[in-house]
């Protein structure tokens, strides 16, 4: 046990007497893991979290083009809208045999840059956006009734903007804000959704026929809608429903199903892990090479005070021991460091992702999988500091202790 | 029976130049226990060099070494270790105190090394010093004088059977050079330990009662 403390507190009298570099070499290790970390946990994160963020829905039709575009449009209210479909291709797959339910969605306005989405009320009342799970309102509110100027104020954005129930407010043209193109029209907030962790807290939920007789929009937008939320009794409907739409029709698309779409997204965003992964381990290179620095400048320095502990009795490993024991201090503070950057990275980036997506990250976690990063992090750390540790070993004491005579 | 006997020991280095230079030739040396002996010798004769090759800091190139009956020359590096730690105990000139550490812990450290940790024994060794009321001072807060004291106490924590002193009044005025020597006498002789001390001053030899002339038992060409 004394040995132990000894051991510690001539590695510590190590890292102090260099503190600067150690620590440089710490924080060096700590952003190499944890850019790892978060590169890899927020991507599991988000994958995981946008494909259960579907909102229950099982397809979305919306007009001819990109599968994905309808998706990040009327689940995710990102991007533009492909384009408009006609309301009775709304009447008719919700009529279509199959079809548990289905939502017409209609967009293009916004307030203060969140997105106003008109829609029936049935959407807030019936629809299970996770199983068992129906939207719910804070008290005090109700949903918005289907002909009158209403409006239902997504968590996110009453946080945001403050609106609580009885403020009113003039929608805004367009999908982002512009203060020149604010439409003559007056909402009144009636209610305030709860927190759902889906992207339905970052809009405006709407009347879909507010949107469709807005003040100033065109003539064609009564009679249209922007995309159709689909709920489907089975895979086969699904199948039945692709085939009518996608291969035999020209004038829809249905993105069906969402996972596997999302999944191809993300896919393509591999590059931009790679590259982050690629720049983690060039870190991870530069952090031993400066332990090493650090650890052989020590050396040259500590060369006659571990020469005047061999002269007391310390054996060869007791000093190879303190060098290692230098470079595990800085491995061991590198690595806590790497996981409070890993916290303050995913906290942002869960911020930023709430906050254009609505979607709710994954609570952060520390699985198996963050130890074996942690206990890497310090095997490089112990491998950084094994050639100046057999530096250590091979130590003239002779040469190093002053000669007198 | 002598407590370290020393036949043949011969050591040389290689200079610069590639030439072979014999720093040690030493045909017979003894030390019996609990014995002190004083060594004159003039500066960079092979003084140091002699007390390496005894504490089995440096391996001779031929000859031996015994110490209490054992042939220190065969020992490997762990043997030699223990021998650091247990029956040999060493004082430099310039003390070698280890300046992140307090008087207490430069003693506990070496005492770590050792077979018999005893934190009373290291504090009671500062106390019989006279630095009882700096235990937990840096060398650095130190007097030359105490720092050597402190150096004394060290080299005897582990209470070897020898204590090698190289130049140990080198860096102090001749006030404290004989009280040190007295003080090392004092505290070798209380607990039976041999005691060996180098010196280039005439005046710190001549304090013992067997005194070696340096030059007389090494036959190297280059006395000094």
């Amino acid at each position: 046990m004394k040995r132990f403390k000894n051991l510690f507190s001539l590695s510590f009298r190590g890292i102090r007497q260099f503190l600067f570099s150690s620590l440089i070499a710490s924080l060096s290790i700590a952003m190499a893991g944890g850019l790892f970390l978060s590169t890899w946990k927020i991507k599991e994160g988000a994958q995981n979290s946008f494909r259960h963020s579907s909102s229950g829905f099982d397809g979305v039709l919306g007009a001819r083009g990109s599968k994905l575009q309808l998706i990040l449009n009327a689940i995710f209210h990102l991007e533009a809208s492909p384009g408009n479909l006609d309301w009775e291709q709304y009447e008719l797959i919700k009529n279509s045999p199959g079809v548990k339910s289905a939502y017409p969605l209609a967009v293009g306005d916004n307030y203060m840059g969140f997105r106003i989405v008109g829609t029936t009320p049935s959407l807030l009342t019936e629809h299970e956006w996770q199983e068992d799970k129906r939207y719910e309102l804070n008290p005090g509110g109700r949903v918005f009734s289907e002909s009158n100027k209403e409006a239902v104020v997504g968590s996110f954005v009453s946080s945001r903007l403050g609106l609580k129930v009885g403020d009113i407010f003039h929608p805004y043209h367009g999908l982002t804000f512009n203060e020149s193109s604010k439409h003559d029209d007056i909402y009144v907030v009636v209610g305030i959704l709860s927190a759902t962790g889906t992207p339905a807290d970052k809009v405006i939920w709407v009347p879909i026929k507010g949107i469709q007789h807005m003040d100033g929009h065109a003539s064609e937008y009564a009679n249209s809608v922007s995309a159709v939320l689909v709920k489907l009794k089975g895979i086969a409907v699904g199948m039945e429903l692709s085939m009518k739409y996608n291969r035999q029709g020209n004038q829809a698309t249905l993105a069906w199903p969402i996972a596997p779409t999302l999944a191809n997204f993300f896919k393509r965003l591999v590059w931009f892990e790679e590259i982050l992964k690629a720049i983690a381990y060039l870190i991870a290179l530069m952090s031993s090479l400066i332990i090493l620095a650090t650890l052989r400048n020590s050396m040259n320095e500590r060369k006659r005070e571990f020469a005047i502990l061999r002269c007391l009795g310390a054996g060869r490993s007791f000093v190879t021991q303190v060098v290692l024991g230098q470079s595990l201090i800085i491995a061991v503070v590198g690595a806590l460091g790497s996981f409070l950057i890993y916290f303050l990275t995913s906290s942002l980036a869960s911020y930023f992702i709430r906050k254009e997506t609505g979607v709710m990250l994954e609570a952060i976690t520390l699985d198996l999988n963050s130890w074996y990063v942690f206990l890497s992090i310090i095997f490089l750390g112990l491998v950084s500091g094994i050639p100046p540790a057999i530096s250590a070993y091979r130590v003239d004491i002779s040469e190093n202790l002053q000669h007198t005579t | 029976m002598s407590l370290l006997r020393v036949k043949q020991l011969k050591k040389s280095f290689s200079s610069p130049e590639g030439e072979n230079i014999n720093v040690v030739d030493v045909d017979n040396f003894e030390l019996a226990a609990s014995e002190f002996c004083g060594m004159r010798g003039e500066s960079g004769s092979g003084k140091t060099t002699f007390l390496h090759l005894l504490a089995g800091i440096l391996s001779p190139d031929d000859g031996l070494i015994e110490l209490e009956g054992k042939n220190t020359v065969q020992m490997n590096n762990s043997e030699k270790d223990s021998l650091r730690a247990g029956t040999i105990g060493y004082v430099f000139q310039s003390f070698n105190l280890l300046q992140g550490f307090s008087c207490l812990e430069n003693l506990k450290l070496a005492m770590s090394f050792g077979s018999n940790y005893n934190e009373s024994f290291a504090e009671d060794l500062l106390i019989k010093v006279g630095l009882a009321h700096r235990l937990s001072h840096k060398p650095s807060q130190l007097s030359i004088g105490q720092q050597q004291r402190v150096a004394l106490a060290r080299a005897l924590v582990n209470k070897p059977k020898l204590i090698l002193a190289d130049e140990p009044t080198g860096n102090l005025d001749s006030k404290n050079a004989i009280n040190s020597i007295n003080l090392l006498c004092e505290l070798c002789q209380e607990t039976d330990t041999a005691l060996l001390l180098v010196s280039h001053d005439e005046r710190v030899v001549s304090n013992f009662d067997r005194q070696v002339d340096w030059n007389e038992i090494n036959n190297t060409d280059s006395k000094g």
